[in-house]
């Protein structure tokens, strides 16, 4: 097995062996909970439940991909923060020293992570308000084709919040500095972004995220999801170039 | 099992305006335990990490071999190294730490077991590594060391925080490795223990090198002068090149420790000046004798080489 896939292997292992995943799916269940109750008991101003009326209602309900941006960014952060913070950078950098390869694929598998979030993410959340709509007047009406763009949307979304998020953890090196720069990126400085430069609004990442759900259609998807890509990739590369003759420790 | 040579050749290392390794040079020799020995700051962590490329040196080079760390093959299998204590996630077992670097440097995962069981950790192996003592936290670090069974060990204070059972299996498992063939490269403090475990030593004060090669040698390379004129003598045993200091209130205040002159010329020297010798013989002190005398001045200590003791 070549050292790249051996890499990438030991890092899911990383990923797997911890109780953060346990908590990030806790975080899911608890949203996809607060999403059942939505249905259960939120109304409209007027007291109906018309916001569950149609398909696209309810598949706007259920596109997890903006929230899958901010919770794999997250985690994504305090991923690549902790390596740093244990020192646990120390034994991969001995294992590999190419840092090059050891970045990408820790990367790669906080992508993946990411990825599997943002379906998890997802599908939860279908399963919540699935579960939720026979206490109302509505079937559950989203397509399968679009339930599939939804959870696809999301586990892109993921994987792409999840290596911003590793970007910043691999500059930062901190985890509070870390989660406290993804929250930065991907929650505060894209509305001020938009506030100075309003034409950015279509391309901040939530608006893409929505794109590629389907839930809005002002950016074509394969642009959404290149648009969406970059704002992941600008980060990751700051980190791959830290890294490259930064001293460990 | 063939080690390999640990070169370090020139090495400086810079952080601002401080000097923490300057112009380093040493040798460590395969099928021998090499002691690492220096003051707290004098460097030997930062020259480990440079040797094996986590710090970039400011100049000179370090190999394992013909070639730098980063250039091997096969690191993990050349090189196992342990220099933190902490370099583990806490919330991580011991056995899952392992089988990530089992998985990283593609050796079977039954060699998991086998390292944590060398390393006296089986029985604690499914534990959070945030609960070990310092102790079980030093033999993951070994197990982690010896995970791929290289030919070349460094290992920075493996013995802090041992139990004495604990240290006397590490100073057999090193020596077996050396007498195999093996590179043993070991930093550390305890002094008693290090004098049980090397070959040779490698002696560092403020990141420069004060004196290295055979301990068995170095024993033997101090003399002990006693002389009613001890002033003089000191002067011209320095003005002749050797470096002489006071051998300390224990010994009495007309007793020198010289080194790097053979009692042979400080007899005739002292013969040639009339000065009176009550006694003249080789120093074979303690290791903390000598590592005392080679850091003598601590915090203000300087090489030997640039020494001027006035007594």
């Amino acid at each position: 097995m070549d050292p790249m896939r051996r890499s990438i292997r030991a890092e899911l292992l990383k990923l797997t062996t911890t109780r953060m995943p346990w908590a990030f799916l806790l975080v899911l269940l608890v949203m996809g909970g607060l999403n059942a109750a939505t249905v259960a008991f939120g109304t409209d101003m007027d007291g109906s439940k018309a916001f569950l009326s149609t398909a696209a209602d309810q598949q706007s309900l259920i596109a997890f991909a903006v929230n899958a941006t901010m919770i794999a960014g997250l985690f994504g952060a305090i991923a690549a923060a902790r390596e740093y913070a244990h020192l646990t950078v120390i034994p991969t950098f001995l294992t590999d020293p190419q840092r090059r390869r050891a970045v990408v694929a820790q990367l790669v598998a906080i992508a993946l992570g990411g990825a599997v979030l943002g379906a998890a993410g997802a599908a939860i959340t279908t399963l919540a308000v699935a579960a939720a709509l026979p206490t109302t007047e509505y079937a559950f009406l989203v397509s399968a084709l679009d339930i599939a763009r939804v959870v696809g949307a999301s586990a892109f979304a993921g994987a792409a919040g999840a290596v911003l998020g590793a970007g910043i953890g691999i500059v930062v090196r901190n985890v509070g500095g870390a989660v406290t720069g993804a929250v930065l990126v991907l929650i505060v400085a894209p509305p001020m972004l938009v506030q100075m430069i309003n034409s950015t609004a279509s391309w901040i990442p939530a608006s893409l995220a929505l794109d590629l759900s389907g839930v809005e259609a002002e950016v074509a998807a394969p642009a959404a999801a290149a648009a969406l890509l970059l704002w992941a990739l600008v980060p990751a590369l700051l980190g791959a170039i830290a890294v490259r003759h930064r001293d460990v420790a | 099992m063939t080690g390999l040579p640990l070169v370090v050749d020139h090495v400086t290392k810079r952080y601002g305006d401080r000097t923490v390794v300057d112009d380093l040079s040493f040798t460590v020799a395969p099928g021998r335990v090499t002691g690492f020995l220096g003051p707290n700051g004098s460097g030997k962590s930062t020259t480990m990490k440079m040797l094996l490329g986590l710090a970039a040196a400011d100049g000179g080079s370090t190999r394992v071999g013909d070639r730098s760390y980063v250039e091997l093959d096969d690191p993990s299998a050349t090189v196992g190294a342990a220099l933190e204590t902490n370099a583990f996630h806490p919330g991580r077992s011991g056995r899952d730490h392992l089988r990530i670097l089992a998985r990283a440097t593609g050796v079977p995962e039954r060699r998991v077991a086998e390292s944590l069981a060398t390393a006296g950790l089986a029985d604690a192996a499914d534990r959070r590594a945030g609960t070990y003592s310092l102790g079980m936290r030093q033999r993951l670090g070994l197990a982690a060391a010896l995970l791929c069974d290289p030919p070349v060990l460094v290992l920075d204070e493996p013995g802090n925080g041992l139990d004495p059972q604990g240290v006397r299996e590490l100073r057999d498992l090193l020596r077996e490795r050396a007498a195999v063939g093996g590179t043993v490269f070991v930093s550390s403090h305890l002094l008693g223990e290090v004098e049980l475990l090397v070959d040779d030593v490698v002696v560092i004060d403020r990141g420069r090198l004060v004196t290295s090669g055979p301990l068995a040698e170095l024993r033997h390379e101090t003399a002990l002068v006693r002389s009613p004129d001890a002033p003089r003598l000191a002067e011209a045993l320095r003005e002749a090149g050797a470096s002489v200091e006071p051998a300390g209130p224990d010994l009495g205040g007309s007793a020198l420790f010289v080194r790097g002159s053979s009692l042979e010329v400080i007899g005739h020297l002292a013969f040639g000046l009339g000065v009176e010798v009550s006694e003249l013989s080789a120093r074979a002190g303690s290791l903390e004798d000598l590592f005392m005398g080679w850091t003598r001045h601590g915090n203000e200590s300087v090489p030997i080489a640039e020494e001027r003791v006035v007594v």
